[in-house]
C-alpha cells in the first residue's frame, strides 16, 4: 500500500485531479474578489467539456480547441454579467439558468453531433502531456501565479478588488464599476473554461453527459476558503485533489467505500470549520487589541 | 421595471430552452391509428429513446409485437426524460394514463418510477401495470394484485464476463467499476466474482466504486489505480462514468467489457479494448409478458426473474468478439452458458445474500 502512495503516478493523480478544480477555484475568486458570486461555474465548465471535444473535432488541433472553448465560456461569463449587471437578475438564478440549460443543452448538442445522447463516440485530440503531467496541469499552476499578480500588482487588479470591497466607494473615485465586474466575470467564465476543456480534453479524452459531476461547487467552496485569493484557492484545491487521490487508492483495501467516499467532503468540512475558527481568533484579537 | 421585466422573459426562455433539451417534451405516438378491440399498451419511459440501451430495447420489443401481431396489438410510447426537473412530471403522467382508461396495461420501469407507480396502484386499482428492472415489493405495498414485476438475471450475464475476464487475464487480476454500491451493482458484483473464481481459483478482483454513475473522469482514475494495482482486464457497471474504465484500458493497453449496450459497436475507436457487452434484453422479456397477457394468462401479482434460459440476457457474440477473444475460451463460455440455462450451476445474488456474505465474497479474492 506504502508503495502505491509513494509511487510517481500517485503523485500524478493528484495533480490530475486537482488541476480543474484549481482551474474552477481560480474563477470563482476572480469573480468573487469582483463582488459576485459566479455559480454557473458548474454550467460552464459542462458546457466547455462539450465544446472542447466538438471544437478538437473541428479543427484537428488542441490548441485552436482550447482558444475556442476559452472564448465560448468568456462569452458565457457575459451573459451572466449581462442578466446580472444589466437586467438586475439575482446572481444566483442566473447562475442555475445558466446550470441547468448547460444539463440540457450539451446532452441536445451531443445528439446533434454524435447521435447519442451518453457520450462523445467521435476522436478528439487531447492536450499534449509529458512524463504522464498534462500541459493543462502546468497552466494551471502557472495561472495562479498570474491571477495573484494580476490581482494583486496591476492597476485593474486594484480595481476588481476595491469594486469587490466598497462598490459606492469605489465609484465615488471614478471607477466604472460595471465595466470592472464585466471583466471579472469574462475572465472567470475564461478560467473555469480551461478547467472544462481539461476534463474531457486531457482528464479524459472524450465527453460523458454531466461530468463535471459538481467540480464547480466544489471550487466555490475551496475559493471560500482560501478567501478568494489565488494562492489560498490553490492550497485548498491542493487539499481536495490530495483527498480525492488518497480516497481512489484506499477503495483497493478492505475500508468500507462508503467511508471512503466521505474522504475528499470531510476534508472539505474540516477545512471550513478549521479555517471559520482561524478567521473568528483574528477577529476577536483585533477587537481586543 | 422594464428591465426587470425584459430579464423575467429572459429567464423564462433559458428554462424553457432547457426543459425541451433534456426531452421532457410531449408525447411521441408511435404508429396510431389502432384498429378497434386491438389490445393497447403504454410504454411509459422514464427517459429517452435514443439510448442504444435499456430504453430503445424496451420499445424494440414492443414495435415487433405490434408488426407480429397483425393489428391485434398496439402501443403508445411517452418519453418522459431522465432529468431533475423531469422526475416532478412522473407520477402526474402515469396518474394521466391511468385516468384515460383506454390502455389495456401500462408499462415502466426502473427505481425513478417507483414512487409514482405505487401511487398509480393506489388510485386506479383496476387498472393493470407491468414494472421492469426494480423489485416492486409486493408485501410492502399490499400484495396488489393488479402489477406484474420483470426482474433481470444480470447476475447470470455477469458471471460469464467475470469468467471470461479472468480467463483472458495474463496477470490473474481483474477488476470491477461499479455506479454505487446497491442491489443491482451488487448483483452484478457477485456473479461476475463467483464467475471469475470457477474459471480461475486463484483469481484476484479488485472493485472501486464510483459513488455516482456520471463522473467519468474519477471513474478513470480509480480505473487506472486498479490497473497499476495489477489487474488487466475490467467491467464496468457505473453508466456513463464507466466509460472512465474504457478509456483507462485503452490508455494502458488492457480489456474492458461493456454494458447495457453494444460498447465495442458503439464506440469504435475503443472497440479494439472491448472483447463483449453485457446485455439486458427488456424487450424480449416484455415480449413475452405481453404474449400472455394478450392469452390471458399472465400472472400479476406475483414477479419473474428473466435470465438466460428466458432470454432476458446475453453476452454480444458477433465477429468482433469471435476476432477478440480465442475459441477455447469462447468454447468455455458457451459451455458455462448452458450450465447456467440447465440449472448446473447457480450463479449467486445479491437479493438473497447479506451484506457480511457480500463482503466475506470479495475478501476472498482481495488483492491486498
Amino acid at each position: 500500500m506504502l508503495r502505491l502512495f509513494l509511487s510517481p503516478d500517485f503523485l500524478i493523480a493528484i495533480l490530475r485531479s486537482t488541476t480543474p478544480i484549481l482551474f474552477a477555484t481560480l474563477a470563482a475568486g476572480v469573480a468573487a474578489k469582483a463582488g459576485i458570486c459566479n455559480m454557473a461555474l458548474e454550467g460552464i465548465m459542462l458546457f466547455s467539456a462539450l465544446f472542447g471535444v466538438i471544437f478538437s473535432n473541428l479543427t484537428g488541433s488542441w490548441l485552436a480547441a482550447l482558444l475556442l472553448t476559452c472564448v465560448c465560456g468568456g462569452i458565457i461569463g457575459l451573459v451572466l454579467a449581462f442578466f446580472v449587471l444589466n437586467l438586475k437578475t439575482d446572481e444566483i438564478l442566473a447562475a442555475i439558468a445558466i446550470n441547468l440549460t448547460a444539463t440540457g443543452g450539451t446532452v441536445l448538442l451531443l445528439l446533434a453531433f454524435s447521435g447519442d445522447r451518453g457520450s462523445s463516440t467521435f476522436p478528439t485530440v487531447s492536450a499534449p502531456a509529458f512524463g504522464g503531467v498534462n500541459i493543462m496541469t502546468v497552466l494551471s499552476l502557472i495561472m495562479v501565479a498570474v491571477m495573484h499578480l494580476f490581482l494583486y500588482k496591476t492597476p485593474l487588479g486594484l480595481q476588481i478588488r476595491s469594486v469587490g470591497e466598497n462598490k459606492n466607494a469605489a465609484e465615488s473615485v471614478g471607477i466604472k464599476s460595471i465595466r470592472i465586474q464585466y471583466i471579472a466575470l469574462i475572465l472567470s467564465g475564461v478560467l473555469c473554461a480551461c478547467g472544462g476543456y481539461f476534463l474531457s480534453g486531457g482528464y479524459m479524452n472524450s465527453f460523458t453527459k454531466n461530468m463535471q459531476s459538481g467540480r464547480g461547487f466544489i471550487a466555490l467552496a475551496a475559493s471560500e476558503m482560501g478567501a478568494n485569493t489565488p494562492v489560498g484557492g490553490f492550497l485548498v484545491a491542493m487539499l481536495f485533489g490530495v483527498a480525492q487521490a488518497v480516497g481512489n487508492q484506499l477503495q483497493l483495501t478492505s475500508i468500507p467505500v462508503e467511508l471512503i467516499q466521505m474522504i475528499p467532503y470531510a476534508t472539505t468540512l474540516i477545512g471550513l470549520a478549521v479555517f471559520s475558527y482561524i478567521v473568528r481568533k483574528r477577529k476577536e484579537k483585533l477587537a481586543n487589541g | 421595471m422594464k428591465r426587470k421585466a425584459l430579464s423575467l422573459v429572459m429567464a423564462a426562455a433559458l428554462l424553457a430552452a432547457t426543459l425541451a433539451g433534456c426531452g421532457g417534451g410531449g408525447a411521441a405516438p408511435s404508429g396510431g391509428g389502432s384498429s378497434d378491440g386491438a389490445y393497447k399498451a403504454a410504454l411509459l419511459l422514464a427517459g429517452t429513446l435514443g439510448d442504444k440501451s435499456f430504453w430503445d430495447s424496451a420499445n424494440e420489443g414492443l414495435a415487433a409485437l405490434k408488426a407480429e401481431s397483425g393489428g391485434a396489438f398496439d402501443y403508445k410510447v411517452e418519453q418522459m426524460g431522465a432529468g431533475a426537473a423531469d422526475q416532478a412530471n412522473y407520477e402526474p403522467t402515469i396518474l394521466d394514463y391511468c385516468a384515460d382508461g383506454e390502455y389495456d396495461v401500462i408499462i415502466t420501469g426502473s427505481f425513478t418510477m417507483l414512487d409514482a407507480l405505487v401511487s398509480a396502484i393506489e388510485q386506479f386499482p383496476d387498472q393493470k401495470f407491468i414494472f421492469f428492472d426494480e423489485t416492486f415489493d409486493f408485501a410492502a405495498n399490499g400484495n396488489p394484485g393488479n402489477v406484474y414485476n420483470i426482474l433481470f438475471k444480470q447476475n447470470e450475464v455477469s458471471y460469464l464476463v467475470g469468467a471470461e475476464a479472468a480467463m483472458m487475464s495474463q496477470t490473474g487480476a481483474i477488476c470491477f467499476l461499479g455506479g454505487m454500491s446497491g442491489k443491482v451493482i451488487n448483483d452484478f458484483l457477485v456473479g461476475y466474482i463467483q464467475g471469475a473464481k470457477d474459471a480461475r481459483p486463484d483469481v484476484k478482483v479488485a472493485v472501486s466504486m464510483v459513488g455516482n454513475y456520471e463522473d467519468s473522469a474519477k471513474g478513470k482514475d480509480l480505473s487506472l489505480a486498479m490497473f497499476n494495482a495489477g489487474a488487466d482486464s475490467g467491467f464496468n457497471v457505473a453508466g456513463s462514468a464507466g466509460m472512465g474504465l474504457i478509456e483507462a484500458a485503452k490508455e494502458t493497453g488492457k480489456l474492458a467489457f461493456g454494458v447495457d449496450s453494444d460498447q465495442a459497436a458503439l464506440l469504435p475507436d475503443y472497440a479494439a479494448n472491448i472483447p463483449t457487452s453485457a446485455l439486458k434484453n427488456v424487450g424480449a422479456a416484455l415480449r413475452i409478458a405481453l404474449k400472455q397477457d394478450m392469452e390471458g394468462s399472465l400472472a400479476y401479482g406475483t414477479q419473474d426473474y428473466f435470465g438466460f434460459a428466458e432470454g432476458g440476457v446475453c453476452l454480444v457474440k458477433d465477429a468482433h468478439y469471435e476476432e477478440m477473444v480465442p475459441e477455447e475460451i469462447r468454447l468455455a463460455v458457451d459451455d458455462l452458458e448452458n450450465k447456467i440455462t440447465s440449472g448446473e450451476i447457480e450463479v449467486y445474488s445479491s437479493s438473497t445474500m447479506s451484506t457480511a456474505e457480500i463482503d466475506a465474497l470479495k475478501a476472498s479474492v482481495a488483492l491486498q
